[in-house]
């Protein structure tokens, strides 16, 4: 009965809403803490039941696509906040076009760099590009480019996890640590993670930080796919 | 519902542009653009689309596990490059929060905020 239930695609969409559930509580009972966003806690539990049961990752996705197929609404989606941040950027576009363009572009390329030199695997190097867009567009953008859409999910959550735990320290060592600036960094070096630390520190870190996730992962993704 | 509907529309019409334009740039994020510019034309956001904007937006983390779980298939890979992964990404952080937080605090240091 338990191998009939484990093949059942509806069976896997609803143990990946449990995960995420209890990824949300957990959330909540560690005090919303940046450092274990709930679709860690998902990822992890999902996996980890996968391993225990011997499925396959493709016989997994025969529920899990149900969920998957949202990911392009949600993607469209993120015209609306976006909207909203044209009004807020008017008085300052250039400076704030200048350090979210230089910002990502710095820190993507030095990951590329390194990838290439240290790694040399292409499409490890390609999917590393995506690395400071926020999930949706880069697993999106990465599986367009011949990258791993897996793959790059886990570099921009770990990269979004290790960025809200440095920036915050190493923007306040060299005193770089006005709200816009620490909010605007957090969003572009952090994206979604970084957002949920920059709403600790205070709103106009979270608002700033929100704006840079969402323009940084337009830019993206219009651009590397040009580029890359 | 008609929120929804929005999306879809301008889904599909993102993802049509990028098969007739043979696009290197995905159609969801196409279909982005367009909503962005039918808003600005628009002069405001449809309430219909607020509203379908307020309940997906939590749901987002979830839709990307799916995709996520595939790091399974990706165990060797990992188990050979983990580490310089993860030195990679820890990394290539502090040269971008630098350049980006410098810009952005350029001559206003403990000026207005």
């Amino acid at each position: 009965m338990i191998q009939n239930m484990l093949h059942m695609p509806l069976f896997w969409a609803m143990l990946t809403i449990a995960s995420f559930t209890v990824g949300q509580h957990l959330y909540r009972l560690l005090g919303n803490t940046a450092f274990l966003p709930p679709i860690l806690t998902g990822i992890i539990l999902v996996s980890v039941v996968l391993e225990y049961t011997g499925i396959s990752f493709d016989t997994y996705m025969e529920g899990g696509q149900y969920l998957h197929l949202m990911l392009g609404p949600v993607v469209v989606m993120l015209a609306v906040p976006l909207y909203q941040f044209i009004h807020v950027m008017k008085k300052e576009w250039l400076r704030i076009s200048l350090a979210i363009t230089l910002g990502s572009g710095t820190t993507v390329a030095v990951a590329v760099a390194m990838a290439h030199f240290w790694i040399g695997n292409d499409p490890i190097t390609i999917t590393m590009s995506t690395k400071s867009v926020t999930t949706p567009v880069a697993v999106t953008v990465s599986e367009q480019l011949g990258g791993v859409g897996a793959l790059a999910s886990a570099f921009v959550i770990i990269t979004g996890v290790f960025g809200a735990l440095m920036i915050p320290p190493l923007l306040k060592s060299v005193k770089l640590d006005d709200p816009k600036a620490m909010g605007l960094t957090l969003g572009v070096c952090a994206h979604a993670i970084g957002t949920s630390r920059a709403l600790e520190l205070g709103n106009q870190q979270a608002a700033y930080s929100a704006m840079a996730m969402t323009l940084t992962a337009t830019l993206h993704a219009v651009l590397l796919p040009l580029v890359m | 519902m008609t929120g929804l509907l929005i999306l879809l529309l301008f889904l599909v019409a993102g993802n049509l542009l990028q098969s007739q334009l043979d696009s290197p740039v995905p159609g969801s994020i196409i279909g982005m653009l367009l909503l962005l510019v039918f808003l600005i034309f628009r002069g405001r956001t449809p309430e219909s689309l607020s509203q379908v904007s307020k309940t997906l937006s939590p749901l987002l983390p979830l839709f990307i596990i799916p995709v996520s779980v595939g790091i399974v298939t990706q165990k060797e890979l990992l188990a050979d490059n983990g580490v310089a992964l993860l030195v990679i990404m820890a990394v290539s952080i502090i040269p971008g929060a630098l350049v980006c937080a410098a810009i952005m605090q350029a001559g206003r240091r403990g000026g207005d905020s």
